[in-house]
């Protein structure tokens, strides 16, 4: 009895050690993959017509293809956000503090946690899928018979494009939602146009910008390169695909999770 | 691949980025990222409480910033102010420039220029910073309230000692009262109260009641046939004397019963004289009755 | 046969143009891209160059109208023909062409690749063709044998 207690117990630990071996060879594929990607991306031998084209043809299916559904989110969702928080504050006595809240809420999390789920959600996946897809019809073969280098042709404009979309996606998310709030606020509280510009100028800082910008840049990295990573580690069998996908998935969301923690220990330094 | 979709793409980065780049840009310029700064030089003995970037007031608005702090070969700290064009015209050559620490909140340097018309201050020249410190000024505005304030707590302290100390005043004049009241409650009457013995009260009733019996007597002996009316008249003027005294003394016993805050050495006061009037009357009783004998035949010896 | 053919490719990597179903066309690219996509990359060729130089191999092929579709929606011939032009996409291209039959399994002999191969003569620099040695009645060209 006491000896199948043992044995169940070596066999817990045995698991529990061969899963932190994984997860930690897998954190440190990732950044090394990751490191190999940013070699890449500041070496100008990497780039080409075929790259550039595949890097519009991304943002085209990134960014340009949901703007309107992501205009609508921010409009809606800006001028609802800041309509509650202004009477929140009102409420609470805290009107001094709007632009504050309102800049670090809308422009350091909300913007980017908003587009990167968005955007991990819609395209993180099809490039999880699209890479297994490729790897079991062999036609990570054929750029590899053509000498054509996959990091450079299939990984670099998928990343830099997840780099771009995610910025760009999230100053527009910031903008528009800051300028949504503006309208609401002039219509529901009668606040006018300088006196909210001025709450915002006053309480808006650079700092608050690089970070955002960082974050977005740091999201936009990690959630096109770990699906790409994961689409690789499909076999030549189909079934393998959706394996794939959800592990790439899982992964994205423990990233997204751990950059905004990150983040937020960085701007309370 | 499509034009069509390299246009889109192009119009989406371009638009984005020029909104991204004039947001920015105006935050920058409204920042005053743009305009023109003068940098003064101001100096000081002691760095405590000077920070970098701290701000710059005039008449309590922002106008610039504290932008570095270095120690010069004579170990002077030199203070670097950064003020925009805008507002450069604010220090002139009289400008006083104090550092200003609030009791609280952060430090702020306070420029104050009395004439306006003066000269402009030139960069070159190094002024000194005065400092101001909110907490000792307070210390000073507080220190003659606080003084009072000690009086006050002293005599605060002396009261509660006296209210709690049982040989205190307060406290016997609370048992004074007690006791007033209980002999209040006790007594029977009011005289008793003011003689203390039920006897005297008793003594004061029956000396009364023999000068009733006397004056009976008396008018028996002064309406009579050998009435005696000249010595009695004199005799009686004598009594009403003697029992407006009486009367005094019971007013003031009644004004004691209504204030109960007098002190008991009043009280035997007033029972030392109310006990002397009733000695003099018993004394002049006995007068009375030696000049009226209560015997049928008693020979007065008129004067 | 599959030895020499990882061999013959190893040796000429640099220029080798590879017709093969282990080699396919990129399923999410249309032809035209999957074909300029060679000159795109080795060459830095603009895309809209390297379109109108697709273009005009699928002319000579009278396939113009293959240039925007899917590789999902060929047929069979269409396939070959795409195959072969982004072989002979590469610089001094080494044709080498594998198992033809299992790509166009409808053709009875080589009179289909040879002509095909005679059409862009010029784009390449050699032609090799790697089969099992029982279709050698398919061929009417010299053949040689090995292994």
């Amino acid at each position: 009895m006491s000896g199948k207690k043992d044995i169940r117990m070596i066999d817990i630990i045995e698991r529990i050690g061969k899963t932190s071996i994984n997860a930690t060879r897998s954190f440190r594929d990732t950044l090394s993959f990751a490191f190999t990607i940013i070699l890449k991306m500041f070496s100008k031998n990497s780039y080409s017509s075929a790259t550039r084209m595949v890097l519009i043809n991304q943002i085209y299916f990134t960014s340009v293809q949901i703007l309107p559904l992501f205009i609508g989110i921010s409009i809606i969702l800006g001028s609802l956000l800041i309509g509650i928080v202004f009477q929140i504050i009102k409420t609470l006595g805290l009107a001094e503090y709007l632009g504050r809240i309102l800049m670090g809420l809308v422009v350091t999390e909300l913007s980017p946690f908003v587009t990167v789920l968005l955007i991990a959600l819609r395209s993180s996946s099809a490039i999880n899928a699209e890479i297994a897809v490729m790897k079991v019809n062999k036609e990570l073969n054929t750029l590899d018979k053509f000498n054509i280098d996959v990091i450079d042709y299939l990984f670099l404009p998928r990343v830099i494009n997840g780099v771009i979309s995610v910025v760009l996606l999230s100053a527009l998310f910031s903008i528009l939602t800051l300028t949504s709030g503006l309208l609401f606020s002039k219509l529901m509280f009668g606040m006018s146009l300088d006196t909210y510009s001025n709450v915002l100028l006053n309480s808006a800082n650079f700092y608050d910008i690089v970070i955002s910008l960082v974050k977005c840049c740091t999201f936009g990295f990690f959630i096109t390169l770990i699906p790409i990573r994961f689409g690789l580690h499909a076999t030549n069998d189909l079934t393998s695909i959706p394996i794939a996908v959800l592990n790439g998935m899982v992964d994205v969301f423990i990233a997204i999770v751990l950059i905004e923690v990150l983040s937020l220990i960085l701007s309370f330094i | 691949m499509s034009k069509k979709v390299e246009v889109k793409v192009g119009l989406f980065v371009v638009i984005t980025s020029v909104l991204i780049i004039a947001s920015v840009l105006y935050l920058a310029y409204s920042k005053g990222f743009f305009t023109r700064e003068y940098i003064y030089t101001l100096s000081s003995k002691s760095g405590e409480d000077l920070t970098e970037g701290m701000p710059v007031l005039f008449s309590g608005y922002k106008i610039g910033r504290v932008e570095t702090l270095e120690l010069n070969d004579q170990g002077i700290l030199l203070i670097k102010i950064r003020i925009p064009e805008q507002h450069s015209k604010w220090i002139r050559s009289d400008s006083t420039f104090s550092l200003y620490k609030p009791l609280i909140g952060s430090s702020r340097l306070i420029i104050a220029t009395e004439n306006l018309n003066s000269p402009a201050l030139s960069p070159k020249t190094i002024p000194e910073i005065v400092m101001v410190n909110d907490i000792n000024e307070s210390i000073k505005k507080v220190q003659p309230t606080l003084a009072k304030l000690d009086k006050v707590v002293t005599n605060i302290e002396r009261i509660t000692a006296n209210l709690a100390d049982p040989q205190g005043n307060v406290n016997k004049i609370l048992s004074h009262s007690e006791k007033l009241t209980g002999n209040l409650a006790k007594k029977d009457t009011l005289i008793e109260m003011a003689t203390g013995t039920p006897e005297s009260a008793q003594s004061v009733n029956e000396s009364l009641k023999k000068i009733r019996d006397l004056l009976a007597k008396t008018d028996d002996q002064v309406y009579g046939n050998d009435g005696a009316l000249p010595l009695v008249r004199k005799i009686l003027k004598d009594i009403i004397v003697k029992l407006e005294k009486i009367n005094t003394a019971l007013d003031n016993v009644v004004k004691i019963s209504a204030d109960a805050s007098d002190s008991t050495k009043d009280l035997k006061l007033l029972r030392t004289e109310i006990d002397t009037t009733v000695n003099s009357i018993d004394k002049l009783v006995s007068d009375i009755n030696k000049i009226l004998p209560s015997k049928k035949e008693p020979e007065i010896k008129l004067p | 046969m599959d030895k020499e053919l990882k061999d013959f490719a190893a040796k000429n990597k640099q220029n080798l143009g590879l017709v093969s179903l282990d080699v396919p066309l990129i399923s999410n690219l249309n032809v035209w891209v999957n074909i300029a996509l060679i000159k795109q990359y080795h060459q830095n060729l603009p895309d809209d160059k390297a379109e109108l130089l697709v273009l005009q191999y699928l002319r000579v092929y009278g396939l113009e109208h293959i240039a925007n579709k899917q590789t999902s929606a060929l047929t069979n011939k269409e396939r070959f023909f795409a195959m072969l032009i982004r072989a002979a996409m590469v610089m001094d291209s080494i044709i080498v062409i594998d198992r033809p039959f299992k790509i166009i399994p409808d053709v009875p002999d080589d009179r289909f690749i040879y002509n095909a191969l005679n059409i862009i003569y010029d784009s390449f620099k050699e032609c090799h063709i790697f089969d099992y040695t029982w279709f050698k009645d398919r061929y009417r060209m010299i053949y040689v044998e090995k292994g």
